[in-house]
């Protein structure tokens, strides 16, 4: 069966809310286990860099090996800049100033 | 304390929250429209799933019409972290309605939690536990106050960055593509420790393209999975070792 997108999101965000509720209701007082803690983040960690990846890299089933360079040079300057100043906005608009400025450069 | 001071005083510890939910959310609503999603999505995503890394790792498979098991794993993989950050504020609302509790647990992210649960440890070692947990209406008053306004800016601010990205002047496609990935990229590194984290960092970049490659729906997805529960029993196994010696 096909869905939707909108009923696509409403699914997803019907799992979040169990995600956020149950542990609330039924689960009150007792410790979560922090080696299950720190998996759960390390997915998270892992799923974000791999949309990160495929986001700059990908285009639909093709790697767009032509803006591939200026892209990761913009991303590494985006996390050095981040790191430097403590602030992704700063780090973003950098690194976005950046990859237009090699785009038309191209 | 009665409800509303303490809603107040969540409000106040929510200042430094909502200064970072402005960019971001503008930042999602701006990606949002650039992908193709109409307002109505973008409105739905934010209001009711609203989870900015999972409305993140959606956002391409839901634009590109992928299959929708693949949209929800993705999305729930990364929503998972709100199950032990709900365990960890439970305690801190004894009884408090379940009713209360359900509606309330819509506002959990994981800025609205680190918030509160901070303020309610604080309060549970200076009061040597007289407050924590035997106030929770008080408590909840306070997560509230931090999680519903956090929740409104988020709101708002995904339908400013859709209105936005409309007035885009063409020719600006590369720096809409990259400001989602610059900026988790960004709150990554901010947030970044241990030799863990950076080695699932970069072998998450690295893979991710080649398994999108093999497979372009679900290698992504799976390489990510591999890399994250590998290194965890890694460290896992490491951490064991060294105890048993």
């Amino acid at each position: 069966m096909e869905l939707s997108r909108v009923q696509i999101i409403l699914i997803l965000g019907l799992v979040a809310l169990g995600f956020r509720a149950v542990p609330l209701l039924f689960n009150a007082g007792k410790k979560f286990p922090e080696t299950l803690d720190r998996l759960l983040r390390y997915l998270s960690y892992a799923l974000l860099c791999s949309i990160i990846s495929t986001t700059l890299f990908m285009k639909g089933a093709r790697f767009e090996a032509d803006a591939a360079p200026y892209r990761a040079l913009a991303l590494i300057v985006a996390v050095v800049i981040t790191r430097l100043t403590k602030s992704a906005v700063t780090g973003m608009l950098v690194g976005m100033a950046l990859v237009l400025a090699l785009g038309w450069m191209r | 304390m009665s409800f509303a001071p303490r809603f107040r005083q969540g409000m106040r510890a929510a200042i430094p929250v909502w200064i970072a939910f402005v960019p971001s959310s503008i930042a999602w609503g701006i990606a949002a429209q650039d992908h193709g999603l109409t307002l109505t999505e973008v409105l739905l995503l934010s209001a009711w799933v609203y989870s900015g890394p999972a409305q993140f790792a959606v956002l391409g498979p839901l634009a590109s019409n992928r299959s929708a098991l693949q949209v929800l794993i993705a999305g729930s993989l990364m929503n998972l972290r709100f199950v032990p950050m709900s365990a960890a504020l439970g305690p801190f609302f004894r009884a408090v309605t379940r009713w209360h509790l359900l509606f309330s647990s819509q506002v959990v992210s994981a800025s609205s939690f680190i918030v509160p649960y901070l303020q309610f440890q604080k309060e549970r070692d200076t009061d040597n536990g007289a407050r924590s947990g035997a106030d929770g209406y008080g408590n909840l008053a306070f997560f509230l106050g931090v999680g519903v306004t956090a929740y409104s800016i988020w709101v708002v601010g995904t339908t400013v960055g859709f209105g936005v990205a409309l007035g885009f002047p063409s020719g600006f496609d590369e720096a809409l593509k990259f400001i989602l990935p610059g900026y988790f990229a960004g709150l990554l590194v901010a947030e970044m420790k241990g030799w863990a984290v950076a080695l699932i960092c970069a072998a998450s970049l690295v893979a991710a393209v080649p398994g999108a490659l093999v497979s372009e729906g679900w290698g992504w997805l799976a390489t990510a999975i591999v890399i994250a529960v590998s290194i965890w029993g890694l460290e896992e196994w490491n951490f064991r070792a060294s105890k048993s010696s």
